[in-house]
């Protein structure tokens, strides 16, 4: 406690001392933040897997070439102009096979320096480009890299990618860059170990690794890493002298750790579960700032539709109404975590409100059920005419008290309908790792998406994605849903360049997915940020770029 | 004598090679693989990249092919990379073997200096109220949910005194004073649990020692009481003791488990835990392994000893 | 000092009987004297009679454990809800008993189990010793190291309908309780193995049992009649013991959300449960953290009054584990 106050008062006087000098490349002397997050990356290497924790971190010192801003427009962050077809910078074009591509051309930041002073260059991200296609390099997600044809080289900082095929997104291009510098050599030796041996693990603090308004200084695997003000960048100078992420992966721990100090903040993106941020405002309100962001985490239930009791959308329809999920999100979360009525985030410019509802009407539930021939009550259980009971099994992570909460809730809802929802829990890596990939889940399975701005469901509605024996257990089409009108709809947004029509069938695509309801949307998660009330400038997004890649915004109150 | 060590260090190999074995297979037979779980991660990811991640990490070969791999690898001392932690597995072990010996060394002393004088004491006067008190204490400390402790203690110390940090590993730059800091509230929970057992021992071992003929004997000596206590009835009473410490070793890594991931403390029992849940072969397979050589390391001792006190019990 | 001084004589005397005609009156007069077991078996008795009771208590008052009510959630106490209400509304009184059937049935059928399981295996190694008492204990090391985690998760996913067990048993609301007490056992029975491993080769070098060999019976006659009783002791012991470990392990695995799965109630499932919300309802954590509490001290009380009261002069070291 001791500590504490003298760092409080040595940064009252920092700050009272030194008025917010924004002069280039030095810290504003706002003393030392301490962030809590509950999970550890992986890996540090930016292009190798998605882990939230990981982009959390980087984004600290090192920025991708666009990205969507808190407001969910797509802006430059490495590069300097945004590319569009109205301003030129991107061209359609014909391919040799006659189909049509497009031609993007981005320029770098002219200042954008690596912390070991070597300039970041048009070549770092060819050779991204190159890591990222190779068979072997382990980078997990590669139809990015796939679908470019080619990274043509202007001059230091301007470069025009070539892309197989023309969508929507044609100028949405978040990756993080490597340096070639470092990492050409580790790469070219042996493709193979490259994902064991590049310089992000085996050397997270290399200063080459960042360019952005933090790097790393020290890092301890599984616990915490340090950053410093890295002097090679090009924005404005950030406030704080040091910021320190810590990790711990028990929410309770955290919540002490706040309170005795340890941590000044719990990221959102990364911390508290909903209710129990809830009650750490009621009985800490005043100490801190709490903000609730909904984000494009989507809460639901899959209905398995090969269950012939769940393949008749009446029943389907019937556990929509007999659900009182406003009731749910309330009681359990004080309204502040909003019900969903498509997989499109009510924050997504292509959301429509436009859609079929399923508000809470247990009689409609009762009269629909009557038609779907579960009419016969017995011990308070609806059955068929063949004296079936109409008994579903709902599965869920084991051990995740929110959702465990919600799924008792449900059960205890769906039960004085007449239906008999058996729960049946696993790990999530039972779970995830077969159950839901092997659609094994019988009746429903309640879990999460993480969405992105605009992203078109083709993996998680497009009949082709459907995981079966036959195709390996590919796909995420978790419900088995097929619908040629869905399918048609997905191609055609994805190639649909003019956002008005785009949004026409953006809407259309949701109404349909409501009225079939191959899934019970619930709640978009909220993320609770517990800030102190002395920061200031950190705006929560929402979507997957976490609030770091703006952290030179982030400051210190006076007299905070 | 010799030749049932050799005997049994013989059969001890041979029980942690079919060990590797069994742990490699009971990985291998949980549901889910690595790029499964990436999957959930990522929704970028295509089927396409399924299939080539799967063969890169080598996933779509049989197990019994994948064992044999890793085997002559590890017999080679290659004992290939963490997926969690993308660092070789001995780099990643080697730390936190060294943080779970610090703490579990540092609980078990402490636990030894209070348990000792407070059996000792116990069992030379039965039925004392001390002794009353010595029992009870002990009971509650086997007796209480390990994480109900822990999150009591934070509650306590860390929160409403504010005396320690309630949890982490204390930065590296901060001095012994920071660190020790961060020991005591881990240290305290593991010892709090780990007390109970040890006064109970001590206690038993100590009363089985003090009805030995030969106390009685240097008693009617003439010798001091407490010589005979320290010198004659302790140096047999800890026999007994030390083999249940060396019994409960391997048993101590999954104990360690829940304190250290209350108090977010970097330990083997921790990141065993992780390796499983985050389907990292390498690292769970080299975390049990060294689980299981220190509990056989720990049987074969315990029977030598035992061997060593009840000569009535023959071997061959 | 003199207080215990009659016991200690009585032990003596019990030694003089020899070891198969321990007269039952003598073990309960001196499991009497020990007054802090004798508390410990009427507070389980209470316990278990008051879980046994929970149905009878749901049916003839107004409380309801499985009914979720939105409105009262982490009530503190009322008339209607004697101990308040958990975070979902339901009383939490009677999921507290409820809860105690859970986990009590856990610890006791498991270590049930895991006793006669571990004294068939350590009887059969101790008697016939030789090669068969080597695989057999080098099992025993095996299974001391066996990994419970990886087991537990595996065990999670597999079809125990494949393994012939009723689907109506595994599918039904109460499959994890199964899974954990089929699991415990499995690795559980190596502390009884090795203690009755341990007392069937000091005891069948003993006169009665030559004896009995002498007078020309079997194998199976000698173990089940004449070493069993004599090994018995150590076997009540250790098991009495293991309940209460085993109802902390069923805490622990809570914690880890390997346990008991919900709605089902156990003590485990609730504390953990209750922890993320220590602040704000610290009661809900506070009466399943009592109640495992002092269920486990008392099954640890019995064990030792047992101890006492079967063996008087046996070292206490073989039975925590």
């Amino acid at each position: 406690m001791p500590r504490l106050l003298a760092t409080l008062a040595a940064a009252l006087f920092c700050a009272l001392a030194t008025p917010a000098s924004a002069e280039r490349g030095t810290a504003g002397g706002a003393g030392t933040l301490t962030i809590g997050i509950t999970q550890f990356p992986a890996t540090f290497h930016p292009t190798i897997d998605a882990m939230l924790a990981k982009s959390y971190m980087l984004a600290l010192g090192r920025r991708p070439i666009t990205a969507y801003d808190p407001d969910w427009r797509q802006i430059c962050m490495l590069c300097s102009k945004l590319p569009t077809i109205e301003n030129g910078l991107a061209e359609k074009e014909e391919l040799p096979d006659g189909s049509e591509g497009i031609a993007v051309t981005y320029s770098l930041h002219p200042d954008a320096t690596w912390g070991d002073g070597e300039p970041v260059t048009s070549e770092d991200v060819r050779f991204t480009w190159e890591v990222g296609k190779h068979p072997k390099s382990g980078v997990a997600a590669g139809e990015i890299y796939r679908r470019i044809r080619e990274i043509e080289i202007h001059d230091e900082h301007t470069f025009t990618v070539h892309v197989d095929r023309v969508t929507f997104d044609y100028n949405d291009f978040a990756l993080s860059i490597l340096p070639a510098h470092l990492e050409r050599e580790v790469f070219e030796a042996d493709p193979a170990q490259y994902r064991n041996r590049t310089t992000f693990d085996a050397e997270p603090t290399n200063p080459g690794l960042y360019f952005g308004p933090y790097r790393m200084v020290e890092v301890t695997q599984g616990a915490r890493a340090v950053f410093e003000p890295n002097p090679t960048w090009y924005g404005p100078a950030p406030a704080f002298d040091r910021i320190v992420v810590r990790v711990i992966e028990n929410t309770a721990a955290l919540e002490a750790n706040l309170l005795s100090g340890s941590i000044d903040m719990i990221a959102g993106e990364l911390g508290l579960n909903i209710d129990q941020a809830l009650a750490l405002e009621k009985r800490h309100g005043e100490r801190y700032e709490f903000i609730y962001q909904p984000g494009l985490v989507y809460e639901h239930i899959d209905f398995n539709l090969d269950n012939p009791i769940l393949a008749d959308r009446k029943v389907r329809h019937a556990l929509a109404y007999a659900a009182d999920r406003q009731a749910i999100t309330e009681q359990l979360f004080q309204g502040k975590q909003q019900v969903a009525h498509s997989s499109v985030s009510p924050l997504d410019t292509v959301h429509t409100e436009d859609v079929p509802k399923y508000p809470y009407k247990p009689d409609k539930a009762a009269k629909l059920l009557d038609e779907a021939g579960w009419n016969r009550m017995k011990g308070g259980i609806r059955h068929n005419a063949k004296g079936e009971p109409l008994r579903l099994r709902l599965m869920t992570t084991a051990g995740n008290r929110t959702r465990e909460l919600v799924q008792q809730v449900l059960q205890s809802q769906w039960r004085q309908a007449g239906i008999d929802v058996r729960i049946k829990n696993e790990p999530a890596r039972v779970f995830f790792g077969e159950t839901v990939t092997k659609r094994k889940y019988g009746g429903m399975a309640m879990y999460a998406w993480l969405s992105s701005p605009e992203s078109v469901p083709r993996s998680s509605l497009h009949s082709d994605m459907i995981p079966s024996e036959e195709n390996a257990w590919s796909g995420q089409n978790i419900p088995g849903f097929a619908n040629e009108r869905m399918d048609a709809l997905i191609d055609r947004t994805e190639r649909e360049l003019d956002p008005e029509k785009r949004k026409k069938l953006w809407a259309e695509i949701q109404q349909l997915y409501a009225r079939e309801l191959p899934v019970l949307p619930l709640f978009w998660r909220a993320q609770p940020f517990v800030l102190p009330t002395w920061l200031t400038g950190l705006e929560p997004t929402g979507h997957q770029f976490p609030t770091t890649l703006w952290v030179e915004e982030w400051g210190r109150k006076a007299g905070g | 004598m010799l030749s049932y060590v050799i005997q049994r260090l013989f059969e001890s190999l041979l029980v942690l090679f079919v060990m590797s074995f069994v742990i490699y297979a009971l990985i291998g037979l949980m549901p889910g693989d690595p790029i499964d779980l990436m999957i959930q991660a990522d929704p970028n990811l295509t089927p396409a990249d399924q299939q080539r991640l799967k063969a890169l990490y080598g996933l779509d070969r049989p197990l019994v092919e994948r064992y044999w791999n890793w085997l002559q690898g590890a017999l080679q001392g290659d004992f290939g990379y963490s997926r969690l932690y993308s660092r070789p597995v001995p780099e990643v072990i080697w730390p936190r073997l060294a943080n779970t010996v610090l703490l579990l060394g540092l609980s078990l002393l402490l636990a030894l200096l209070i348990a000792l004088p407070a059996g000792v004491a116990a069992a030379t006067r039965p039925g004392s109220l001390l002794d009353g008190a010595v029992n009870l204490t002990a009971f509650a400390g086997i007796s209480v949910p390990p994480f109900w402790l822990a999150i009591l203690l934070i509650i306590l110390f860390a929160v409403t005194l504010g005396w320690f940090p309630a949890g982490g590993m204390g930065e590296s730059d901060a001095g012994i004073v920071e660190q020790a800091r961060h020991l005591a509230l881990p240290v305290l929970a593991l010892t709090l649990s780990r007390i109970g057992g040890i006064i109970r021992y001590v206690r038993a071992s100590m009363m089985e020692a003090l009805r030995q003929d030969y106390v009685r004997t240097a008693r009617a000596k003439g010798l001091s009481r407490r010589r005979v206590l320290i010198s004659h009835a302790l140096r047999n009473a800890m026999i007994p003791v030390v083999t249940i410490l060396a019994l409960d070793m391997g048993m101590l890594f999954s104990g360690a488990l829940i304190t250290e991931t209350i108090f977010g403390w970097l330990g083997m029992g921790k990141t065993i835990f992780d390796a499983i849940m985050g389907n990292d072969y390498n690292l769970a397979l080299m975390g049990l392994l060294f689980a299981t050589v220190l509990t056989l390391a720990a049987n074969l001792l315990a029977d030598l000893a035992y061997a060593w006190l009840d000569p009535r019990i023959a071997y061959r | 000092m003199s207080g215990t001084a009659p016991a200690r004589l009585s032990a003596e005397a019990s030694r003089a009987i020899g070891p198969s005609g321990s007269p039952l009156r003598l073990l309960w007069r001196r499991f009497l004297r020990h007054r802090l077991a004798l508390t410990s078996l009427a507070v389980l008795i209470v316990l278990a009679a008051a879980a046994l009771a929970a149905p009878l208590v749901e049916a003839w008052t107004p409380l309801n454990a499985t009914k979720v009510d939105l409105m009262a959630r982490s009530a503190p106490p009322s008339w209607a809800h004697p101990l308040g209400t958990d975070e979902l509304g339901r009383d939490l009184l009677l999921r507290l008993l409820y809860g105690g059937r859970v986990s009590l049935a856990v610890g006791i059928s498991a270590a049930l189990m895991a006793a006669v399981i571990g004294t068939v295996i350590g009887l059969a190694a101790g008697y016939f010793g030789g090669t068969l008492d080597s695989i057999l204990m080098r099992i025993t090391d095996g299974v001391i190291a066996l990994p419970l985690l990886p087991l537990l998760i595996v065990l999670a996913a597999v079809d125990f309908t494949k393994l012939g067990l009723p689907a109506a048993l595994m599918e039904g609301p109460q499959g994890s309780l199964y899974r954990i007490v089929f699991l415990v056992a499995l690795v559980g029975w190596n502390t009884v193995a090795r203690l009755v491993r341990g007392a069937t080769l000091s005891m069948k070098a003993r006169e009665f049992v030559t004896a009995a060999h002498a007078l020309g019976a079997g194998n199976t006659r000698v173990m089940l009649v004449h070493l069993l009783p004599n090994v018995a002791s150590p076997i009540i012991v250790a098991t009495t013991l293991s309940v209460g470990n085993i109802i902390l392990l069923e805490s622990v695995l809570s914690f880890l959300g390997l346990g008991i799965q919900p709605p089902m109630a156990s003590w485990g499932n609730m504390l953990t449960n209750a922890q993320e919300l220590i602040y704000s309802a610290p009661m809900l954590a506070v009466w399943p953290g009592l109640l495992i509490f002092v269920t486990v001290m008392a099954f640890n009380f019995l064990g030792d009054g047992l101890q006492d009261a079967l063996d008087p002069r046996a070292g206490e070291g073989h039975q925590v584990r």
